[in-house]
């Protein structure tokens, strides 16, 4: 049985704008993600996990190596395989909540039961009540909330969230955190989750795939060893507090990194 | 803490009071400094509106057929302006080598051409539409071009992972945009055609309205003349307030 | 990288290839409809006439009388209208319930088309430069005075809280943070306000006058004559272009520098 994901040394280049020298944003990384895993992608700004996450959802074609999904290479898009959740809210805003799912199991073909399927995710997350509501009239929680119904609706074996709380206070950020471990659990998906942040990425993932700054390689995968679904409590567990004080320690050099290179490049400019 | 008796006077309250004040001084001016051939007060002119516009049928008739005009010379130009800015806008060399002539025909006094849109037009109701066509197809086409530079690139990366196929992507997300930024034009345009049709009918005072603000001035008789004034910026106004709903029900979408 | 730069490159050149073809093939469908005689010649007159009738008309006493009258009636029009909506724009703007309460009757005012009121500024003042300064200027206030009210009244309360926090004087909150804050709208403001009260000046001279060059563009087209009326409204375009050009150059300098 192959692996749910293979990222098979990966590197990606960015040709650089107006004169400016390439990026390396990726450099020779290599992964592998089992059926049902969670897996975090951790790292500074810039360290290239959007990028990574874009190229195992088919959306950027990297500059060398290759994703597997099960066995089959990615070129482009799978709308059967993969769901993507975005970290601002891309339900589109002319269409209320229903019918915005319609419209994506149209796009992914389908049509069948659409209803059914669009209310049964949304009362998963707990807002079939908004269905005939537009984007505007919620909350960005609410929003995210619907954006996680509607990855969860695709009905695909895969996820792929980039920084899907970013945007939502801490409390906010809390509850979602603990439904989308709830529904990791009884449907089994294999989920690929970006993230900032450490205490988030601990609560959730299986491993923790932690990134250096750009160009971005793979520095330590960290296990976190606790079943899905999680309790809030996990948090007050003395093995969450070590494995992200390793995740700290990891990440701290990476942060002044890439801060460092932020000055460099500003002094270069105004040099 | 203030009390009941010392509430301060609320914005609509200090409009409508000065509003009022006004209507009042122009009342008492009028009638005591103003000479009656050419001035009348508020009073005068609203018990002139009734007989003046209903009285004579052709006047009636007149009105009738400036508003006509407007429509007329709206309806055409939200259809070809929205037409002209999508074919502009959908395409970035299109946008950028055509939209600064949009914007240099925006910018120029379009009166001057008044008098050639009479000679190519003639006297009718002919180049009074096309004269307020014109004026109200350019900001159409302006609004249509920006608004469609806004489409959300997010959104667009979504229906691809969605597996949305060109068609799709179009129906769903473009031409919603499209629609949208179309509709943030309309008000500018409807009070622009109301100017160009305007400015024709008056141009043009062998017939049309014109031709009764010219008997009305010439003949002394100002109280009918700011009847009609009158009588025309209402219609302005509402063609202006049904515009402004048409937009907000289109626009439901985004009010949150 | 050099593919990224390149492909900018290869899109400006096409940008400004389409623009002179647009251009020269303007030029060409100019010449050749008027010269296979397609169009009445009443209608659209041939480059040559036009250009012809363009060197007739300037320079000659006509022609500056023209000029001039339109000049000083702009000129004093705008003048009015810079000092009535700045001032009031100031005064509403500045408070937060005067700006709700007359804003929206000075926008829809404004949305009406005041041209109505020209008759009357006619039989008033009379066919001469009077009614069309005073059109102008009323015409023109209003994008001025809407766009004063919106700078001032735009300005974020919070630097004005940051402001008092430090004990700056009411001087100095205008001088440091009402001015510089209200400027570049202001500015817009009477740019728009300029072209407005220009435009409205040449729509009065076309409607009802003796003189200027709306009048003088009216008047060739009484006569049926083509080739001076053309001449007079390229001169009016062409000025109205180098004017917009000159300042946008002078508003970006402002913006830049304030």
């Amino acid at each position: 049985m192959p692996p749910a994901i293979t990222v098979d040394r990966v590197s990606q280049r960015f040709a650089g704008a107006n004169g400016a020298p390439d990026a390396l944003a990726l450099d020779d990384v290599s992964l592998e993600i089992g059926r049902g895993e969670f897996v975090s992608l951790l790292g500074p700004s810039g360290c290239g996990k959007s990028t990574l996450l874009n190229i195992i959802g088919g959306l950027i074609v990297p500059t060398s190596g290759g994703v597997r999904i099960g066995d089959v290479p990615v070129h482009g898009p799978l709308k059967e395989e993969v769901a993507f959740v975005f970290q601002e809210s891309t339900l589109l805003p002319w269409y209320t909540v229903l019918e915005n799912f319609r419209v994506s199991l149209e796009f992914q073909g389908r049509t069948d039961n659409w209803r059914d399927h669009a209310l049964s995710a949304l009362s998963s997350v707990g807002m079939e009540g908004f269905a005939q509501f537009y984007p505007s009239q919620l909350s960005i929680g609410m929003k995210q909330r619907i954006n996680m119904a509607r990855g969860i609706a695709l009905g695909t074996g895969i996820l792929l969230m980039d920084e899907p709380f970013a945007a939502l206070d801490e409390q906010t950020r809390l509850v979602l955190g603990e439904d989308l471990s709830v529904l990791l659990a009884r449907t089994g998906k294999t989920i690929v989750f970006v993230t900032h942040s450490l205490s988030e990425a601990v609560m959730l993932a299986d491993r923790i795939v932690v990134m250096t700054a750009r160009p971005g390689k793979i520095k330590a995968i960290i296990p976190v060893g606790e079943p899905h679904p999680r309790s809030p409590d996990f948090m007050l567990a003395p093995r969450f507090s070590d494995v992200r004080n390793q995740c700290y320690e990891l990440l701290r050099d990476e942060i002044r990194h890439t801060v460092d290179a932020m000055r460099e490049a500003r002094d270069a400019r105004s040099g | 803490m203030q009390s009941a008796a010392r509430r301060p006077l609320s914005a609509s309250a200090i409009r409508w009071w000065t509003i009022a004040v006004l209507i009042v001084l122009w009342e008492v001016t009028a009638r005591l400094f103003g000479d009656p051939s050419f001035v009348a007060p508020p009073s005068r002119v609203l018990a002139a509106l009734i007989p003046t516009i209903f009285g004579d049928p052709k006047l009636t008739q007149a009105l009738g057929m400036a508003l006509f005009e407007m429509v007329t010379a709206f309806v055409l130009a939200v259809l070809a302006g929205a037409t002209v800015g999508i074919a502009i806008g959908i395409t970035t060399l299109g946008r950028r080598s055509l939209f600064p002539f949009v914007l240099l025909l925006f910018g120029l006094p379009q009166v001057t051409v008044l008098p050639l849109v009479i000679l190519i037009f003639g006297l009718g109701p002919a180049s009074r539409i096309a004269f307020g066509f014109t004026h109200g197809v350019l900001p159409i086409i302006v609004t249509t071009v920006t608004g469609m530079r806004t489409v959300n690139p997010l959104l667009l990366a979504s229906a691809r992972s969605q597996g949305a196929s060109q068609a799709q992507i179009l129906r769903h997300i473009i031409f919603p945009t499209m629609v949208a930024s179309v509709f943030t034009g309309l008000r500018l345009a409807m009070s622009l055609t109301l100017l160009g049709v305007i400015l024709a009918e008056l141009f043009v005072s062998s017939n049309g309205i014109g031709n009764y603000t010219q008997i009305f001035a010439e003949t002394f008789k100002p109280a009918s003349l700011y009847a009609v004034i009158l009588v025309l910026a209402i219609t302005a106004v509402a063609l202006n307030e049904i515009v402004g709903l048409v937009e907000k029900r289109f626009s439901r979408w985004k009010q949150g | 990288m050099l593919a990224q730069a390149d492909a900018q490159l290869r899109l400006t050149s096409l940008v400004r290839a389409i623009q002179l073809a647009v251009v020269v093939a303007l030029f060409a469908a100019w010449v050749w409809v008027t010269s296979s005689h397609a169009i009445n010649p009443l209608f659209l007159p041939g480059p040559l006439p036009v250009v012809n009738a363009l060197a007739r008309l300037v320079g000659t006493p006509d022609f500056w009388a023209a000029v001039g009258v339109t000049t000083l009636t702009t000129s004093i029009a705008y003048a009015i209208a810079v000092t009535a909506g700045i001032l009031l724009g100031f005064f509403i703007g500045r408070s937060p319930t005067l700006t709700a309460a007359y804003r929206p009757v000075l926008s829809g005012v404004f949305a009406i088309p005041l041209t109505l009121i020209f008759p009357l500024f006619v039989v008033m003042f009379g066919l001469g430069p009077p009614s069309k300064i005073a059109f102008g200027a009323l015409y023109g206030f209003f994008p001025i005075v809407l766009n004063t009210i919106a700078g001032f009244s735009g300005i974020d309360p919070l630097f004005l809280r940051a402001a008092r926090s430090q004990g700056a004087s009411r001087a100095q909150t205008l001088r440091h943070i009402y001015l510089p804050g209200a400027w570049p709208v202001v500015l817009t403001g009477l740019r728009i306000g300029f072209f407005i009260t220009f435009a409205s000046v040449l729509g009065g001279e076309t409607l009802s006058s003796a003189s200027g060059v709306g009048h003088a563009i009216a008047h060739e087209g009484d006569l049926l004559d083509s080739p001076p009326m053309f001449a007079w409204i390229a001169i009016v375009l062409a000025v109205t272009v180098l004017l917009n050009l000159a300042l946008t150059v002078v508003e970006k300098r402002a913006v830049r520098s304030a």
